[in-house]
């Protein structure tokens, strides 16, 4: 037994073991962090509102502009102004995206806040301002106002 | 008695031991990183499909024939798509063309009559669990249907907005 003790040369082996165990649990570590870290980043992307916000303020700028040609049109043949049509429209437009975005779980607001009058001619529209909001339950976004130019 | 040999193998199996523990934790650990390249892909596949759309939507005369507004204003309202055929035979030629490898399906949903409609126009199969939506919406004028021969009911001063939901999956 008094060789068992003094011979210390199997060590070596044990060292050689526990420096290859830490190595690769140092490893494990460095590959799970990125692993999560990647996770939790194409979670984000996917969570992300991005496109809706975008498809929303875009088809709004254009329903504006559109919704303001029809209005021209409209009062040849009506006794409401130019600013009332155009409001009616979007109002109208505002209450079908709304119940639109409702159906898959997201709130949308979409308000007129000023139909701007050209100062020269106060038949054309120059410009619209809109207050539009947006919120999915994570992710909260606003633009008021959204000043849409519509005199082209 | 020579009994060196007793510690060699009390240590090597120290050692062994430490290795197969640190093997196992690494195993494990790693069943984390299979959702993370399922992800990538959805992400990509989404980014994909809404670009399709907007593609669709923007690009001008020169480049496609009928844009997405023209083609959902061209649809007969009173018809749906079946698994044997489609309603917007245009959209879906577009659509094929752009996203090659891809399954997908598209629906219409607008209101009608203070009621929320789904209307199916295109249909290539059953969505799998990793299948992806990507939603834009168009808004529709009585001229714009006069114009494309569609069968929408807008009055003269009225507006109407059509959500096109783009459903894919890969193969």
């Amino acid at each position: 037994m008094a060789n068992l003790k003094d011979d210390t040369r199997g060590q070596w082996i044990l060292l050689s073991g526990l420096t290859i165990a830490i190595s690769l649990v140092t490893v494990a570590v460095l590959l799970n962090q990125a692993a999560v870290t990647g996770y939790y980043s194409s979670n984000a992307a996917l969570e992300f509102p991005k496109e809706q916000i975008r498809d929303l303020t875009t088809q709004t700028r254009e329903t504006a502009q559109s919704a303001t040609l029809l209005a021209y049109q409209l009062n040849q043949s009506s006794n409401l102004s130019v600013p009332t049509i155009i409001t009616t429209l979007l109002e109208n437009y505002s209450m079908q995206t709304s119940i639109l975005y409702a159906s898959h779980g997201e709130t949308v607001d979409i308000r007129v806040s000023n139909v701007s009058m050209n100062t020269s001619n106060t038949t054309i529209v120059d410009s619209i301002w809109m207050n539009i909001s947006y919120y999915d339950g994570n992710t909260f976004y606003s633009s008021e106002p959204e000043i849409i130019e519509v005199n082209a | 008695m020579n009994d060196q040999a007793q510690l060699h193998t009390l240590e090597g199996l120290g050692a062994a031991v430490l290795v197969t523990m640190t093997i196992l934790i690494i195993t494990q650990s790693t069943v984390v990183v299979t959702p993370q390249s399922e992800m990538f892909m959805q992400v990509d596949l989404k980014q994909t499909a809404s670009d399709t759309l907007t593609i669709l939507d923007v690009a001008p005369q020169i480049a496609i024939q009928h844009n997405l507004t023209e083609c959902v204003a061209s649809y007969n309202v009173s018809t749906e798509a079946t698994l044997l055929g489609g309603e917007l035979e245009i959209l879906d030629e577009e659509l094929s063309a752009i996203l090659a490898d891809t399954m997908y399906n598209v629906d219409l949903a607008y209101m009608d009559n203070g009621n929320l409609t789904v209307k199916h126009v295109v249909i290539n199969g059953m969505p799998t669990d990793n299948s992806v939506v990507a939603r834009r919406l168009v808004t529709l004028y009585n001229s714009t249907v006069t114009n494309s021969g569609g069968t929408w009911d807008i009055a003269d001063g009225d507006l109407l907005v059509v959500e096109v939901r783009l459903t894919a999956w890969q193969t």
